[in-house]
């Protein structure tokens, strides 16, 4: 694979031509120690170092609101709406990639999602080999420390003033010398990125799951009825945080409001999810998960086993966000399937 | 449409400030207003009669009196819809319940109290049914504009029946939680894009209390992990919640 050198004073120039291009993105610092994903312009100061983001990066593709159709009510005529501007995401974690990559493989299968298709399509993203791993994280013990596909480029800093970048695809090669050639790395600088990538993965492995995280699936079907469930959720609010700031989850609603003129109208989507009370609320108000227990249930279930079934990998790549976002402090499927695992120890 | 709906607003104890939100509207306002017909709007014009096919009423009803008035309007209406948090949830008005009477009435009066009756405030749905509610203190403009379109139309408005936090995290707030600070928004229903913590402060719960709100997990975040007394988070949640059966 082509590999290049980049150095910190080649940066300045560069952003500034692909934000002529597109709509740049990059992590920063926004509180003490909190960062998050912020348009990028001369003043911002990217944090290389960045734990983790605040927000999970699925909002540039799939929207908290996003309008799907406008229509003419008198003429019974319907447009498909499309947004798509050109972005590019400059400094994606492993973990987070591999949240994309999964949900592209979802959006894709059965019908495709065409909004978010066309969203990723006009989407570039570099990723960036961690620094640091978030007190919450634990994606190194959920085989997510390292992905092999979906990035442009990927850029691990090797000195105070360089970065080893790899490239993924033909775009991101041309974005990476649209200001002129660059040196391909030497050996000694694809060594340098292979020594940081694994000194930070042997630091993430010290935090996560006590078991190999393949067993999840078996592990949680023989725990459907376990008293945890429902000793948890006593405290659980129902109030979607940990779903809604989770960069594989992808549930949405559909509505629609007329204009103020009543002529015509516009259907949108908004997030949604497992973990609110009417999720599951069908005609006749049946509700096939009105309890609390039910949905915190689902949750686990879904992260750990259903989306395993479906795809062979995990649908919780341990970023660590619901983990902080939930204010009783029950949603982290670490701490949860730790629980149970060590719970079997314990009989047998 | 054949025949444009009459519409018409009243109030009772609160500011008015809805009815200032919508007059506020203006322009989109005069669009939706070419498909009514305005009964009476204190603060727009004054007069009309009824019967009405929507009423907007704004404010609690802290008065026996207030009970004939709104019963009278509920009489000459097809729909009756609250409006804002004084009328939705009893609102700030329900704080003066926790004293009683024997405190509130010559507190406000002074010596002239037995003059005036007045009683535990409470809000609309505890006198008469409602059809619908626009929640908030204010109510969100938008909001009022889309659930009037919904009646216009015969459909029964939409109403998030989550917390404010689901806003929230759309918004993509940072929650006030992370700085140990004190939000309602984990209990009160959504609908106002979580626009208290959005400018930077916190929810003070003006919507209600979200149908599923759980109120020992509430109070366990904020007394035992965010470590805030039983007495502030009490003065939090009696100022906008009062109006209740739970034990605030
Ligand atoms: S379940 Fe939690 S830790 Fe796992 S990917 Fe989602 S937000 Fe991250
Ligand atoms: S588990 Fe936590 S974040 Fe998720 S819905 Fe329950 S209280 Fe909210
Ligand atoms: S700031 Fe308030 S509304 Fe926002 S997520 Fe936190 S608790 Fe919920
Ligand atoms: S954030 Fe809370 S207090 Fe503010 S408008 Fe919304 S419901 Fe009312």
């Amino acid at each position: 694979m082509t590999a290049y050198t980049v150095y910190m004073e080649q940066l300045g120039p560069l952003l500034a031509e692909w934000s002529r291009r597109m709509g740049v993105f990059v992590p920063v610092q926004i509180q003490e120690a909190l960062y998050d994903f912020v348009p990028w312009s001369e003043h911002e100061e990217i944090a290389w170092d960045y734990d983790v983001a605040y927000n999970s990066i699925k909002r540039h593709f799939f929207p908290p609101r996003e309008n799907l159709i406008r229509f003419d009510a008198a003429a019974c005529t319907a447009t498909p709406v499309f947004e798509a501007p050109d972005q590019l995401l400059f400094g994606v974690h492993p973990y987070d990639l591999k949240a994309v990559n999964q949900l592209d493989q979802i959006m894709e299968g059965g019908a495709p999602d065409q909004n978010y298709m066309r969203r990723r399509e006009k989407t570039v993203i570099f990723a960036l080999q961690p620094q640091r791993v978030a007190a919450t994280a634990f994606w190194g013990s959920m085989g997510s420390g390292h992905v092999d596909i979906g990035f442009d480029l990927f850029w691990t800093k090797i000195s105070p003033n360089a970065f080893y970048v790899e490239v993924g695809s033909p775009r991101g090669e041309e974005l990476l010398l649209a200001c002129g050639d660059l040196p391909e790395a030497t050996l000694a600088e694809r060594e340098a990125a292979r020594r940081e990538r694994t000194r930070i993965l042997a630091e993430a492995r010290g935090q996560g799951l006590k078991y190999p995280w393949e067993e999840t699936p078996r592990l949680l079907a023989r725990n459907w009825d376990s008293k945890l469930w429902r000793h948890k959720a006593r405290r659980c609010l129902s109030c979607g945080s940990c779903v809604l700031v989770c960069p594989t989850c992808y549930c949405f609603e559909v509505r629609e409001e007329m204009d103020v003129d009543m002529k015509g109208g516009t259907r949108f989507r908004e997030w949604d999810g497992c973990m609110l009370p009417s999720f599951a609320l069908v005609a006749g108000d049946h509700n096939f998960r009105g309890q609390a227990l039910e949905r915190y249930r689902h949750r686990y279930f879904r992260k750990g086993k259903y989306i395993y079934d479906k795809i062979g990998e995990l649908g919780c790549v341990g970023c660590g966000r619901c983990v902080r976002a939930c204010t009783a402090g029950i949603a982290n499927p670490m701490a949860v399937y730790n629980e149970l695992w060590e719970a079997e120890q314990h009989e047998s | 449409m054949a025949k444009k709906p009459k519409i018409a607003f009243f109030d009772f104890a609160g500011c008015e400030g809805d009815q200032l939100q919508i007059a506020n509207l203006e322009e989109t306002l005069l669009d939706v207003l070419g498909h009514v017909e305005i009964g009476e709007f204190r603060e727009v014009r004054t007069g009309g009669k009824g019967p009405y096919d929507i009423a907007f009423v704004e404010g609690s009803i802290t008065m026996p009196k207030d009970e004939e008035r709104l019963k009278a309007i509920r009489a000459e209406s097809k729909t009756l819809v609250a409006l804002g948090a004084c009328a939705t949830i009893g609102g700030i008005n329900c704080m003066k319940n926790f004293l009683g009477p024997g405190v509130y009435r010559p507190e406000v009066y002074g010596d002239r109290a037995r003059w005036y009756e007045t009683y535990d405030a409470r809000p609309l749905r505890a006198v008469v049914p409602v059809d619908a509610e626009i929640h908030g203190c204010p109510i969100d403009r938008d909001e009022f504009l889309r659930v009037t379109k919904e009646l216009l139309l015969g459909k029964k408005p939409w109403l998030p029946d989550y917390p404010v936090c689901v806003e929230c995290k759309m918004a993509g707030n940072v929650c006030r939680y992370e700085f140990g600070e004190l939000c309602l928004g984990i209990i009160t229903r959504a609908g106002c894009k979580a626009t208290c913590v959005t400018e930077g402060a916190r929810c003070w719960g003006c919507r209600g209390l979200a149908p599923h709100a759980n109120m020992d997990a509430a109070r366990y975040v904020m007394e035992d992990r965010a470590g805030r007394s039983r007495l502030e988070v009490q003065d939090l949640m009696r100022m906008y919640l009062g109006y209740t059966s739970t034990t605030l």
